[in-house]
């Protein structure tokens, strides 16, 4: 069953008319499956983020629209979408517990529930006890970790996840992909994933979502037919190896495409490719 | 390289020949012993310059003045003077205080308003006010609302532009975030918003401390018919150095423990943040 539909949402800024207006997004569709976890990928500025959140509720599409379970977005839906964000959108002031309380205290969930779910989704992130440290004793990803929680303790059927490890080190994304998989796979909520990483994208996705450099386009959608939980031996084997393969192929000439709008690409082109895809 | 200890330590140089800086428990002087010392020595100075070359109608060494502060301590006008200019000093930063959060949250928070206002409000900011204090004088008297509200003007606007910066510096994501997790307008302002402003409410209140001693006192010494602008033209008249000094050093202690205060319960509230 289809749960968010993306009807040929497009999404521009700056003013009309303008020489300085962008367009971000040109006519993206797709149709996202009730409990799949779907990647976006593609080069920086495509648009990817920008689709997650008109889908969020939290920008609004320039035409076009989002249909979550057959009714258009129209501002955000705490109760059906949970965000997290790529980088720390932690509150300073509130300890771990407390910040993965507030989305329940948003929405006025008892007290006696809010102190339930919240440990309860602490313990399944692993860090129960850090629940009375703050935000800025913890580690990147620890700090994540707790995005997550306060993620999954609102209980929604969707999660979006705006390239939530991007500001950490491959070893630790690494074991957090890992951690998520065995997560997710027990939840059965739908989940679209911005990346830049391809053996992330496929690692984790049922689906991934290639885009065109800007105006952002979903090129093509490759699926990766592979149980969840994803296993270790999954990172290792030579299918995972073809597909992030076939996606860097994918990728390559719209990463490129991108950087020369920007003059970032030339004979430095070979160290421009390698910090644009991170492999 | 050779794990032998002999070996080892031939390949150093011998010790006289380094210049070791001494670990920390060795040295014998702290920062706070130095700083000591260093307060001690300018009050040595006070003490031989005004003692040996100073005109003793118009400077008076510290031992001097030590005595006559405990003398003034003694008479009941002076002490009612200071004490009416602490109390100036607390209405007028509490006014200034809770006025300027208000008037900058209302400004701030408003793009509108924040457009129409904003520039005003730098501008008045920006004129020295000591040029408008006998107005003030004919405005309000030559009373405690004087004062107050001479205390108030130079502090207000502190309050109010720092408060409309603070607001334009509030971390957009967790706005975002909030709103995501569908809270409403008072829950964002309550959560989010003054949560966000701790930090700048309090440098605020700093700079609006810094204003009501100046703009109090100078009131205070510009009027002086009456208070500590009368006792401190009293002295200065009759020379008498050190009652002066006295009463100048009472003024500057509850100045220096007022910002004490201040910056206790800046600490006590902004823990989490650093």
């Amino acid at each position: 069953m289809i749960t968010i539909e993306c009807e040929k949402v497009s999404k521009s800024f700056g003013p009309r008319g303008s020489p300085h207006r962008t367009v971000a997004l040109d006519n993206a569709s797709i149709d996202i499956e009730r409990g799949e976890l779907l990647c976006f990928i593609g080069p920086s500025g495509c648009g990817k983020s920008t689709l997650l959140n008109i889908i969020a509720g939290l920008a609004e599409p320039t035409s076009g629209e989002v249909l979550i379970d057959g009714t258009p977005v129209n501002g955000p839906l705490p109760r059906k979408i949970a965000f997290v964000f790529q980088e720390s959108a932690l509150f300073p002031w509130r300890t771990v517990i407390d910040n993965v309380k507030l989305g329940l205290a948003f929405q006025q969930v008892p007290k006696g529930e809010r102190d339930d779910r919240a440990s309860e989704a602490l313990q399944a992130v692993g860090l129960a006890d850090f629940a009375n440290h703050y935000p800025r004793q913890l580690s990147g990803g620890m700090k994540q970790r707790v995005q997550l929680a306060r993620a999954l303790c609102l209980g929604t059927d969707i999660l979006l996840m705006d390239e939530p490890f991007a500001a950490l080190d491959e070893q630790t994304r690494m074991v957090m992909g890992e951690d998520l998989s065995v997560l997710l796979a027990r939840t059965g909520k739908t989940i679209v994933f911005v990346t830049h990483s391809l053996v992330e994208a496929v690692f984790l996705a049922d689906r991934v979502a290639v885009f065109t450099a800007r105006p952002g386009r979903i090129k093509t959608v490759l699926s990766v037919d592979e149980e969840h939980p994803r296993k270790q031996s999954f990172m290792k084997s030579a299918k995972l190896a073809e597909m992030r393969n076939e996606l860097y192929d994918l990728l390559h000439d719209e990463v490129r495409k991108t950087m020369e709008l920007r003059g970032e690409a030339g004979e430095s082109g070979a160290r421009a490719q390698s910090r644009g895809l991170r492999r | 390289m050779s794990m032998n200890v002999d070996s080892s330590r031939s390949l150093r140089p011998p010790r006289s020949l380094v210049k070791r800086r001494p670990r920390r428990e060795e040295r014998r002087l702290s920062p706070g012993m130095a700083r000591i010392l260093v307060i001690l020595a300018m009050v040595a100075a006070w003490e031989i310059g005004a003692r040996f070359f100073g005109d003793p109608l118009f400077v008076a060494p510290p031992s001097q003045v030590a005595v006559a502060l405990v003398g003034l301590l003694g008479v009941k006008g002076v002490m009612i003077a200071v004490g009416m200019a602490l109390l100036e000093l607390v209405v007028a930063f509490a006014v200034a205080v809770v006025l300027g959060v208000a008037i900058g949250l209302a400004v701030g928070l408003n793009r509108f308003w924040r457009g129409a206002l904003y520039p005003i409000i730098v501008t008045i900011y920006a004129v020295p006010q000591s040029t408008i204090l006998p107005l003030f004088v004919l405005l309000f008297g030559i009373g405690a609302a004087t004062k107050i509200a001479f205390g108030i003007t130079h502090s207000v606007f502190a309050v109010i532009l720092t408060l409309i910066a603070g607001i334009q510096n509030i971390d957009p994501t967790l706005l975002k975030c909030a709103r995501a997790m569908g809270a409403n307008r008072r829950q964002v302002l309550v959560s989010v918003i003054l949560p966000s402003l701790v930090p700048t409410i309090f440098t605020g209140m700093r700079l609006a401390m810094a204003g009501v001693l100046l703009g109090v006192l100078l009131a205070e010494l510009y009027v002086s018919s009456a208070g500590v602008g009368l006792y401190t033209q009293t002295f200065a008249n009759s020379m008498q150095p050190a009652k002066l000094f006295a009463l100048v050093t009472l003024l500057a202690a509850a100045a220096v423990i007022l910002n004490e205060l201040c910056r206790m319960a800046e600490a006590r509230f902004t823990r989490w943040h650093s």
